[in-house]
């Protein structure tokens, strides 16, 4: 029966998603460059659902500065600037649970699809919302 | 005479280095296919040896260094060995003689023995138990390895061919068209023990208990690093290579060139892909295929499946060919 | 057994290929026999309870969700129910489906990966690539449902965060069908492969007197042919209307035999019982409110004013967890909180299960009661930077002392 399925899977295509190529490119950073030329092409990661926790998107305009977020945030991600009375979060801790998004009275907190979040340094813009 | 016979050899030695790696490297690649994964490329066996060459080589503190250092080597040496003695399709092997199929089959035990003296060497408790358990693994599948080696050599001596237990005069004898029905169920029983065999001698799944990485985590292997464990690794290709060509040899020494009435070095071309092609399906059946299909088994189980019925089954293939020679002469 | 000189010591762990966790065996073996096992815990303890004490109960609920990667429902779900106890809060029958429908495919995936790892361990990766392929469909459906493949952060004081829409339903009924039509497969290539056969068969007994007397919990209790399931014996949320049944090897027409090959028929077995337990809370689901406190800080408020002490307990994928916890008014977080892990009281099963055993069979015992370290890992006791040891009195002396401080 086993001999079956290894037939099968034999002449059929791996189920493994080859994200984001099929063999780790030497270097990540400059394979990604390469995409960003044209010159290689990425293959993209596996689709999330409807509802996905990602990384949050936060507006500015619309937060009171009630601060209800931070208190209820489990990892500590999230800064008050008392200066603008409005926060800064530090995506690199987020543990993705979207309590904050829950509690905020003006829904100025929302979490978006995007998950590729590595970056060398935990201060990086990239993982700093404000 | 002897400066081409180097030469030979260092070509024999070589290109068998590379054609293990291939198939190490196919193998790997075929395995994943089987399992749904994409695998390693194709080129994978050759990084790692590469990357192993430039690593460094760690020595317990409670090794004996010399024996573990000679270990790999002797492993590497003897398999190297075994080549020049086996022949690559159309090319006549390097070295011949009288009883060289004797020497092939101590030449290939003594990678093996290398290992289990490396493994005793480390002086390391996984390194012991892996030592003891191949030490075990070899006592068991020596025997019928033995038999079917005798049953081909007798019937092809009973042909009136010699000298005995010549490679070359058994491989350019193939056996399954000069006996009778009798003889071809025996022979059919040989190689069917000599694949199961096959996997054992190169410790590949459900045999590679003396290495089972989840138990003792690489055994006789464990202390090993860098150089050591790239001649190691090096040997085991070539192992596999020539445990192929052993089949090869054995059982299905056909050529294509006598087919097609090819001649000069287009035959010798077509034969030596053909005998590639032929390792590789071997290699392919035997161990690529079967190490995804099953279990590790354990020491004992092993050893009494080998004592029992793989014994009992290459007896019964050697009774067999008796008795198609005193059917028909 | 008597010692001879051919007996050795081999250590396995804290670091082992086949330990998927950190945790430390010694063996004393002869040859490949074993004559005894000594198991050391305490080597991934995080101190997650302490830290707990120091955070207010929603910070609480996602540290505990943490406290497992694979029973990241079980043990909030477990902490909501001690925490609703304490605080008397009401859950709404809706709220109560959808966390059951949630912790049955979380057992449905944990299931699928224990079978992998079991099949790793015996040197067979096509089993575990196989297992872990099909297990992507309800891993799918974890995401789809809950936002997340992992960490599910479903439950909440009083009910659940997200519903299940009309829309999902027909997805999670496909994921269903999937797996009822490659339930077959499965087992045939699990219970009926020879080499998986030769490897399991009679290795890692465990007998009913011992599993009953050493406190086993789940299917490790189960494959011994106890019928223990906190589902059964106390059922909560819904489980009462479910008539969930704990199943042993009987069920699947074999006699007990305790072994690990009864593991790997119990939870298949228990797979087909989630399937069929999803598919029932799916169609019994009624309409309504998803949480009785639709505003987090009015949520807040009440589990400040809250006093008193709760038990929750559940039957996780590897067996009971218990929480206990304690609130006092005026106080943020619990003021006692307290978890027990499974693999706690799978423990000491792992003795007579290794006894006269292979040193070939070490890892897939290890696996047969599905360890998870760091969830059972409760206490390691640090003093002058080395580790200490207590004996058995010691730590009932202390334990003594403490429940007498608690109850002032
Ligand atoms: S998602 Fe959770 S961890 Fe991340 S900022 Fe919001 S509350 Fe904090
Ligand atoms: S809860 Fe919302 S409004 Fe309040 S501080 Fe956070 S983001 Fe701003």
């Amino acid at each position: 029966m086993i001999l079956k399925v290894l037939m099968a899977q034999l002449f059929s295509r791996p189920v493994t998603n080859r994200f984001p190529a099929k063999y780790m490119p030497r270097s990540v950073t400059g394979f990604l460059a390469k995409v960003g030329q044209g010159k290689a092409k990425l293959v993209p990661p596996v689709p999330v659902p409807k509802g996905f926790r990602g990384k949050l998107a936060y507006d500015r305009e619309t937060c009171i500065g009630c601060q209800l977020c931070i208190r209820v945030c489990p990892a500590s991600v999230i800064m008050f600037k008392p200066e603008t009375k409005k926060i800064r979060i530090h995506v690199a801790r987020c543990t993705f649970c979207g309590q904050c998004v829950d509690v905020c009275p003006v829904d100025a907190l929302a979490m978006t699809e995007e998950f590729l979040l590595a970056a060398y340094d935990r201060f990086d813009p990239s993982l700093i919302v404000e | 005479m002897i400066v081409q016979m180097i030469w030979q050899s260092a070509a024999v030695v070589l290109g068998g280095l590379l054609l293990g790696l291939v198939y190490k490297g196919l193998d790997r690649k075929l395995a994943a296919r089987m399992q749904g994964r994409i695998g390693p490329p194709l080129r994978q066996p050759f990084l790692d040896v590469r990357k192993l060459m430039v690593k460094e080589n760690v020595v317990p503190r409670d090794a004996v260094p010399w024996l573990f250092h000679a270990a790999p080597i002797l492993a590497l040496v003897a398999a190297a060995t075994v080549l020049l003695y086996l022949p690559l399709g159309g090319l006549a092997p390097v070295l011949t003689g009288r009883g060289d199929l004797i020497l092939v089959l101590y030449l290939l035990a003594v990678p093996a023995v290398a290992m289990a003296l490396g493994g005793f060497a480390a002086g390391t408790p996984f390194s012991a138990v892996g030592a003891q358990r191949e030490i075990v693994m070899m006592m068991s599948y020596e025997f019928p390895l033995a038999v079917v080696v005798v049953g081909i050599v007798w019937r092809t001596a009973t042909l009136g061919h010699s000298p005995a237990f010549s490679l070359a005069v058994v491989s350019g004898t193939p056996l399954w068209s000069l006996v009778g029905p009798l003889g071809v169920l025996g022979l059919a029983l040989l190689l069917l023990c000599l694949l199961v065999v096959t996997p054992a001698e190169l410790s590949k799944i459900p045999f590679d208990i003396p290495e089972a990485e989840t138990e003792i985590a690489g055994g006789l292997l464990v202390e090993y690093s860098g150089v050591n464990l790239a001649l190691f690794y090096l040997a085991d290709a070539l192992k596999t290579v020539a445990m192929g060509a052993l089949v090869v040899a054995l059982f299905i020494p056909y050529g294509l060139a006598g087919v097609f009435g090819l001649e000069g070095l287009v035959a010798g071309i077509v034969d030596v892909a053909f005998f590639l092609v032929k390792v590789f399906a071997v290699v392919f059946a035997s161990v690529t295929v079967v190490r995804v299909a099953m279990a590790r088994l354990k020491v004992d189980q092993v050893a009494r499946g080998f004592w029992i019925p793989i014994t009992t089954a290459a007896l019964a293939g050697l009774v067999l060919l008796i008795l198609d020679k005193a059917v028909v002469g | 057994m008597e010692e001879t000189r051919t007996t050795f010591e081999i250590p396995v762990g804290p670091v082992h290929p086949a330990l998927k966790e950190n945790i430390r065996f010694t063996f004393r073996v002869e040859g490949e026999r074993i004559l005894g096992v000594d198991v050391k815990p305490g080597f991934v303890h995080r101190g997650i309870e302490y830290m707990g004490m120091r955070r207010n109960l929603i910070q609480v609920l996602y540290l505990s969700e943490r406290i497992c990667g694979i029973c990241s429902i079980s043990h909030p779900i477990v902490l909501v129910q001690a925490v609703e106890q304490a605080a008397g809060i009401e859950v709404p029958p809706r709220a109560q489906y959808i966390r059951v429908i949630v912790s049955e495919l979380e057992r449905l995936h944990s299931h699928l990966l224990w079978a992998g790892v079991a099949a790793h361990e015996l040197g067979f990766d096509t089993l575990l690539h196989l297992s872990w392929k099909v297990r992507e469909a309800v891993m799918d459906i974890l995401e789809e449902l809950t936002g997340n493949r992992v960490d599910y952060a479903i439950p909440i004081y009083g009910g659940v965060r997200r519903d299940i829409s009309p829309e999902q339903m027909p997805k999670v009924s496909e994921m269903i069908r999937y797996y009822r039509g490659l339930f077959e497969e499965l087992s045939d290539t699990f219970l009926r492969d020879p080499s998986v056969e030769a490897r399991t068969r009679n290795v890692g007994v465990l007998e009913p007197e011992e599993a009953h007397e050493l406190l086993a919990v789940g299917p490790t209790a189960r494959a011994s042919g106890l019928r223990k399931d906190v589902r059964q014996d106390w059922p909560y949320l819904v489980y009462g209307d479910m008539d969930v049944r704990a199943l042993t090897p009987e069920d699947h027409g074999l006699e007990v035999r305790g072994d690990v090959f009864d593991k790997i028929v119990v939870r298949l077995l228990e797979v087909a019982q989630s399937l069929d337990l999803i598919e029932r809370c799916m169609e019994e689901m009624p309409d309504g409110e998803i949480t009785s406190f639709p505003k987090l800080p009015a949520l807040l408020a009440h589990l400040k004013k809250a006093e008193g002490e709760g038990i929750g307990r559940h039957e996780a994928p590897r067996g009971e967890v218990i929480h206990y916890v304690r609130l006092e008014a005026g106080q943020e977080g619990p003021s006692v909180w307290k978890v027990k892990a499974p693999t706690y009281s799978n423990l000491m099963p792992w003795v007579p299960m290794f006894e006269d055993q292979e040193i070939a069979d070490i890892p897939i015992i290890a696996a047969s009661i599905d360890p998870c370290m760091c969830c059972m890992d409760r206490v390691h006791v640090v003093r002058s930077g080395r580790p200490e040891e207590w004996t058995k009195q010691e730590l009932l002396r202390r334990s003594w002392e403490k429940t007498r401080r608690l109850c002032g």
